[in-house]
């Protein structure tokens, strides 16, 4: 790149090297600069505009107008442009090409930092005749070009000194990543280095220098690390010398490790924030007011069936009727003989607080059916001791013939929690502003079995009594605090899909395990007082919930290509492609290179036509735990503390997650605008019968439909 | 990693696949993943130097396709600037396990002597090739003759 001298200032004139205050916020805030273009000259004429751009993330690209080839070039237009001191602007004169998109004539690239500019930052605005070189770095001058600045940028606190002293440290380890463009690319050296590739992939974009103290090297693989000599410690991360976002800071806990405080809302988090991350989160925020409508109005199983005969409690008292709060959907009980309501089923009352008596445990038959243990006798029968009628309406005989649907697992499922149940509350104290945090410590420091008990939530500041409200509220902010991506615990499974999967990157978070058995926790409690979360998890997780095999299918939900690969090697022959597979699979942990076994010698059993099923299965569950093997034991230590995880285990994965995250009322004219259709048009027969036949469906068949093709909480797509 | 017998035999076949376009292949044999391949093109206009590429291949080769990287500038409607080249039989949504490393190889020097220009990474170039052939061969000797490495013996 040809720079032109008089536009270069050494540094800066502070002094003193970084010291630590250069990682505080608030010490370089992006400024608005504005650029002039004022002409420019060509060596060959042609019709052009000139265009600027900066690296910043949320950078726009402004254009002047376009002159014809015979026009004299001469803009005098006026652009503003928010740029740091570390940002590099780039000027390009792009032509007017008829056909294919405007090619770039040529091109002026220029830190911030090198503008001249007096004490206080302001910067000099006389105009300045920048060089232009060729698109490709090695053509002749293309031309030169005419620009001012004017405004303000505060300037980094560093000397001259260690910037180019750490410019030669880079290339003192062979790793150009050259900030200025004339420096090739390529060791003149014939013989390369496959490390080369390496700064091939940074781009053009010169990458910032490291802060002072920081080096790059390269591990065996030709994987960059970082070395912070001042700490002696290494990260794969690239430290940033870019300024934290306002109001944040970053600070070292007692073993040294970095976190990072805002001191906007008054939380930390490990991971560095960034422009990009801000906005996740701000998007995340935003998105849950109507998140939160939405919850609302879920439910698991609609009004009416709760009259129907597979209610295991029999039927209401006399002159008593259910009815749902249309605000919350959520039930209560009218007395007409006495004009009251209340929130209590009548037929439990004075149940639920009551125990089995001394030496009685209540257990389920394999096909679900609850039975009594008495202990002291040695005896087991059918009937709940308390009662001295058997559990459920239609009694022993009916049960075997009897249709385990949905709501009937639902009924049995809700008896067991209720005759498990502890007496008295248990109370949780959290504040809304660090409800995540406070909400863990509250849940960590009980007796998990306490858990059981009634729950008694309370938001500091907001005493009143909970009469479940406030409980919901609880469970819908916390489950939607989870996904919060400052935590790093879990992500989205793809693009389109918006269930959860455990993040294989959160051991970011030092404590990350402690963290999912809190989660576990708090999940099997949602399970166990019927109360639903925000959003749900993947199907795979639910199937390994249960104890399920994972199949070959759930894998995509989890890695498209990869299972691509599988469904490959499932329908073609193997023995015909001369794969050179082996039972025998490569990872990647923290940078290194491992190899895992699928069995005992893989690495020496060849994998052919005969035996390409079990390697697939060995694969797909090797490939759906790979790095959260921990989290989800930590997760399942969790939930098992509260109540044994067996006891979802009449449920099928999709049942389980209705009884998470409940069922929405779906909006049929809303879906049917919103459908995307393929190979069909929305006038095709088969979509206005398929429409049809929805619109004849009930609220609760209409969810199953839609979470049974494609996911629930997500766009569907007709084929 | 030792192990990866199908890339080591990659590499192996590759090395004695007579074609001299691409057989000349170099690799730290502590670390298979990555590779160095000096393309000799036999076609105008690029076959006054050699061209070096570099491939880099995913920890769970064979399920994910490898990248290629061209280190040797090189004046082409379908290879940007960065060295990045489009080449479906190894894009993402194309990829299939069962393809070898000299099928790729092949697909790239086609690609090189028949460029696509409705699909350029580099339109002034692509619009170039398709309007004046004679330039285009002209400009691209001449950015072969001055960026790329001698052809070997």
């Amino acid at each position: 790149m040809a720079r032109n001298e008089s536009t270069q200032q050494p540094g800066s004139s502070g002094s003193g090297g970084i010291s630590s205050s250069a990682q505080q916020n608030g010490s370089l805030k992006p400024a608005k600069i504005s650029i002039k273009v004022i002409s420019a000259t060509l060596k060959k004429p042609a019709e052009c505009y000139v265009d600027l751009s900066t690296d910043l993330q949320t950078s726009e690209t402004k254009k002047t107008s376009t002159k014809k080839k015979t026009d004299a070039l001469e803009w005098g237009e006026s652009f503003n442009l928010n740029v740091s001191e570390s940002s590099n602007l780039t000027i390009r004169v792009m032509g007017k090409t008829r056909i294919f998109d405007d090619s770039c004539i040529g091109l002026h690239k220029l830190k911030i930092s090198s503008l001249t500019r007096n004490e206080e930052g302001g910067l000099n605005t006389s105009e300045i005749v920048l060089q232009l070189s060729g698109k490709d770095k090695s053509a002749a001058k293309v031309g030169s070009i005419k620009v001012s600045f004017s405004g303000n940028i505060e300037k980094k606190r560093r000397s001259a000194g260690s910037a180019t002293r750490r410019q030669a440290e880079n290339h003192s380890v062979e790793a150009s990543t050259s900030s200025s463009s004339n420096v090739p690319r390529r060791p003149p050296t014939a013989k390369r280095d496959t490390l080369d590739a390496v700064p091939l992939n940074t781009g053009t974009v010169a990458e910032e220098d490291l802060p002072s103290g920081w080096e790059m090297r390269f591990d065996q693989y030709g994987r960059k690390y970082y070395v912070d000599h001042t700490t002696k410690s290494t990260t794969w991360e690239r430290p940033s010398t870019q300024p934290l976002p306002t109001g944040w800071e970053m600070r070292r806990d007692p073993r040294g490790r970095v976190y990072y405080v805002d001191h906007n809302t008054r939380t930390t988090t490990w991971q560095r924030p960034t422009v990009d991350m801000l906005e996740a989160h701000e998007q995340w925020q935003s998105g849950r007011d109507q998140a939160m409508h939405q919850w609302e109005q879920r439910f698991l199983l609609q009004q009416n069936s709760f009259t129907s005969s597979d209610d295991p409690l029999g039927p209401l008292p006399n002159g008593w009727e259910k009815r749902q709060d249309p605000q919350t959907a959520r039930m209560y009980f009218v007395n007409h003989v006495n004009r009251t309501t209340q929130w209590e089923d009548p037929r439990t009352q004075g149940i639920s607080d009551q125990p089995l008596p001394e030496g009685w445990e209540m257990r389920f038959t394999e096909q679900g059916v609850p039975f009594f243990i008495d202990h002291q006798t040695k005896t087991t029968t059918y009937n709940d001791p308390r009662t001295g009628k058997p559990v459920g309406p239609l009694g022993v005989a009916g049960v075997q013939s009897y249709e385990k649907n949905f709501r009937w697992k639902i009924a049995q499922f809700r008896y067991l929690c209720l005759s498990n149940s502890v007496p008295n509350h248990v109370k949780i104290t959290v504040s809304r502003e660090n409800l995540f945090e406070d909400s863990y410590q509250e849940i960590m420091r009980k007796n998990a079995v306490d858990l059981r008990r009634r729950l008694y939530i309370q938001f500091k500041g907001e005493e009143g009594l909970d009469y479940g409200g406030v409980a919901r509220e609880w469970f819908f902010h916390l489950s939607h605090e989870v996904l919060n991506p400052m935590y790093c615990l879990f992500m989205y499974a793809g693009q389109n899909n918006y269930s959860l999967q455990i993040n294989p990157a959160s051991f970011v978070n030092p404590d990350h395990l402690k963290y999912f058995e809190y989660i576990g926790r708090f999940i099997a409690m949602a399970l166990f007082h019927g109360k639903f979360i925000y959003s749900g998890f993947t199907m795979p997780f639910y199937k390994k919930m249960l104890n399920k095999k994972i199949t070959l299918s759930d894998i995509e939900q989890v890695d498209t290509d990869f299972y691509k690969s599988l469904i490959f090697i499932k329908e073609n022959n193997i023995d015909e492609c001369d794969m050179m597979l082996y039972f025998v699979h490569y990872y990647e942990l923290l940078g290194e290179v491992k190899t895992h076994e699928l069995k005992e010698g893989g690495e020496d059993i060849p994998v052919n036509e005969s035996n390409k099923n079990e390697y697939i299965d060995l694969l797909v569950e090797w490939r759906f735990n790979r790095g959260v093997e921990q989290q989800t034991r930590a997760f399942f230590t969790g939930f098992n503390s509260v109540f044994p995880l067996e006891w979802m285990q009449y449920f099928d994965e999709r049942e389980l997650e209705l009884l998470l995250c409940g069922m929405q009322n779906v909006d049929v004219d809303d879906w049917q605008r919103n459908t995307v259709y393929r190979h069909y048009a929305a006038q095709s027969k088969q979509v206005s019968w398929f429409w049809t036949w929805v619109r004849s469906l009930d609220q609760e068949k209409r969810a199953r439909l839609l979470q049974a093709h494609g996911f629930y909480w997500a766009p569907t797509f007709l084929h | 990693m030792a192990g990866s017998r199908r890339l080591q035999k990659e590499l192996g076949d590759l090395k004695s696949c007579g074609v001299r376009a691409y057989e000349n292949v170099e690799c730290d044999e502590t670390n298979l993943l990555n590779w160095s391949i000096l393309l000799v093109p036999d076609k105008e206009p690029y076959n006054k130097g050699a061209f070096r590429v570099n491939i880099k291949f995913p920890v769970d080769y064979p399920f994910k396709p490898p990248q290629i990287i061209f280190a040797t500038k090189i004046y082409h409607p379908n290879i940007d600037e960065e060295g990045k080249v489009c080449l479906p039989i190894i894009a993402p949504e194309n990829w299939k396990p069962a393809t070898r490393t000299e099928q790729v190889m092949m697909a790239l020097m086609s690609l090189i002597n028949e460029p696509e220009p409705s699909h350029p990474t580099r339109a002034e170039i692509a619009e170039e090739w398709v309007k004046d052939r004679k330039k285009f061969n002209k400009v691209a000797e001449e950015y072969t003759k001055k960026h790329a490495e001698k052809r070997p013996e």
